[in-house]
């Protein structure tokens, strides 16, 4: 354990080292984060001057969802999505083999070894704007409360891992495909708004099959007192399951792959 | 020409071929958002109809939606600015016929086979809901066809010229990004244009945004009667496209010299 971390570390001082060669990039990714926000936003005012609540959420109810929703993204698109299209043309060429020789689980190996570190001005960002909408809901959340979101947020990343390595895994079958993280994106897209927005089989999808509604939805509720403080500890069985679940199969899929190379 | 046209179509529906599933995911990502949006509406529509826009209105709002978006989005900024850094153009300009034909019959062969999905998608879903079924209208198919040619052109040179930005700045996926959020709203993604603030309403109606899907969808759900909102609304999309040829035109020439001059 002691030496993963060690061997991150070093990757990560890298990454950093030569992502600070490029700073204007740091500038465009907090214009393209402010942006993407206000569009964010613009969209909810505009389903709130035709109604009061949305799935039974205030409106600054709903920005605080949006804000864990942009923390979340931050953490995706600064450690997970740097490294996928990498993984996909690895399986393909067979250069995998040099990764799964080295001396480090693959799986963390492959996940974490690229850092995309301006996009986690999302996460600052993120959490500001939730912490805002607290304030503008004049609510002050108790210490069992926050307790409760740091679990659910920290189980929430812990489940877009889990998303994110079952399709990393599809890799293994759909060869061909290289924009697998599209699926996710598409996906996680229904995450922006609370689960009970929406119909009835969506929702069901959502809570049980596309574990989607515990990324957010459920952070934001422990967070502004909708559901209770147990919410979190729920929150971390989920995760736990679901990263069992893709570890699984992670697993299966690298069998597969050394049965295909011999 | 007929006959270059009709080798570019097939060796690109050819290739498309290949990425079966590729174009499968992004289809579903074309998929996801209007159903997103649609699924908002539909539970704040459930007290009744919003500025007359009721919960089948939405229903087939989007669902139009998603087959014009599918018909007429284009994806050449993205392909251009890659070409242009890394440097792909120049066999493209090596050979003798202009890059851009290329591109718009890779649009024609991709539209074909994804706009087909989606129609036959949305045929399926309105066996069973009637919420999102068309009246079977000649008058109205073909104005929405008109329609769609003509919005597909625009947003096709649309993307095609910032695109072209690559040979200024390195930031032209951007821009086009930018593009596309401010098109949520002005072009009527995530909501009907009758349902915006009338300050945002009034902008998408000088700009080019309505042409791009608002008026294609809404000549296709019957939206827009009548021949002074029909000929408005050609007459738009008219002058933007041909504002976007020109656009495009400038950028090629001027950029192309440009080109030479970097490359030697």
């Amino acid at each position: 354990m002691n030496r993963a971390l060690r061997v991150l570390a070093a990757l990560w001082r890298l990454n950093i080292a030569e992502e600070l060669q490029y700073r204007a990039n740091f500038v465009a990714s907090v214009f393209g984060t402010v942006f993407w926000i206000g569009t964010a936003l613009l969209t909810l005012a505009l389903f709130f001057r035709h109604t009061t609540l949305l799935g039974g959420w205030t409106y600054w109810e709903v920005v605080v969802l949006l804000g864990v929703f942009n923390a979340l993204t931050g953490v995706i698109e600064a450690v997970l999505r740097p490294g996928i299209g990498q993984l996909a043309s690895e399986v393909r060429s067979g250069r995998l083999d040099l990764v799964l020789s080295r001396p480090v689980d693959a799986q963390a190996f492959v996940s974490f070894r690229q850092l995309d570190v301006w996009r986690l001005t999302d996460v600052v960002l993120g959490l500001g704007l939730a912490g805002y909408a607290l304030v503008r809901l004049g609510h002050v959340p108790s210490p069992l409360q926050v307790i409760a979101f740091a679990a659910a947020l920290a189980s929430a990343v812990v489940m877009v891992y889990a998303i994110w390595v079952a399709l990393m895994s599809l890799a293994f079958w759909f060869v061909a495909v290289e924009n697998l993280s599209v699926l996710f994106d598409a996906m996680y897209e229904g995450a922006r708004y609370p689960v009970s927005a929406y119909p009835g089989a969506l929702r069901f999808i959502f809570v049980y099959l596309l574990p989607i509604a515990w990324t957010t939805t459920i952070p934001a509720s422990a967070l502004t007192g909708r559901l209770g403080p147990e919410i979190g500890l729920a929150a971390v069985g989920v995760a736990v399951v679901a990263f069992a679940l893709a570890r699984m199969l992670w697993r299966q899929a690298l069998k597969r792959y050394t049965g295909v190379s011999g | 020409m007929i006959r270059t046209y009709a080798a570019l179509i097939r060796n690109a529906w050819l290739v498309d071929l290949q990425y079966r599933a590729a174009i499968g995911l992004w289809l579903l990502w074309g998929i996801t958002e209007p159903a997103i949006a649609l699924g908002i509406w539909w539970a704040i529509a459930a007290s009744g109809p919003i500025d007359g826009y009721a919960r089948p209105d939405f229903a087939r709002y989007f669902f139009a939606l998603m087959l014009v978006n599918q018909l007429t989005i284009a994806w050449d900024s993205w392909y251009l600015d890659r070409w242009i850094r890394e440097g792909d153009l120049n066999f493209r300009l090596a050979r003798p016929l202009n890059p851009v034909h290329e591109s718009i019959a890779d649009n024609i062969a991709y539209k074909a086979r994804s706009g087909g999905v989606i129609l036959g998608l949305w045929l399926l879903v309105a066996a069973i809901w009637p919420a999102v079924r068309l009246p079977l209208d000649p008058t109205r198919w073909a104005l929405t066809a008109l329609a769609v040619l003509l919005s597909a052109a625009m947003r096709f040179f649309i993307s095609f010229t910032t695109g072209l930005l690559a040979f200024w700045t390195t930031r032209a996926s951007a821009i086009m990004e930018l593009h596309a959020g401010v098109g949520l709203f002005l072009a009527g993604r995530v909501a009907p244009l009758a349902l915006l603030p009338p300050a945002l309403a009034s902008v998408a109606g000088v700009l080019w945004f309505r042409g791009m899907i608002s008026f294609p969808v809404e000549v296709l759900t019957g939206g827009v009667q009548g021949a002074a909102a029909l000929q408005r609304g050609f007459t738009e999309q008219i002058v933007w496209l041909v504002l976007w040829f020109g656009a495009y035109r400038l950028a090629w020439n001027r950029g192309i010299r440009r080109y030479g001059a970097v490359g030697g």
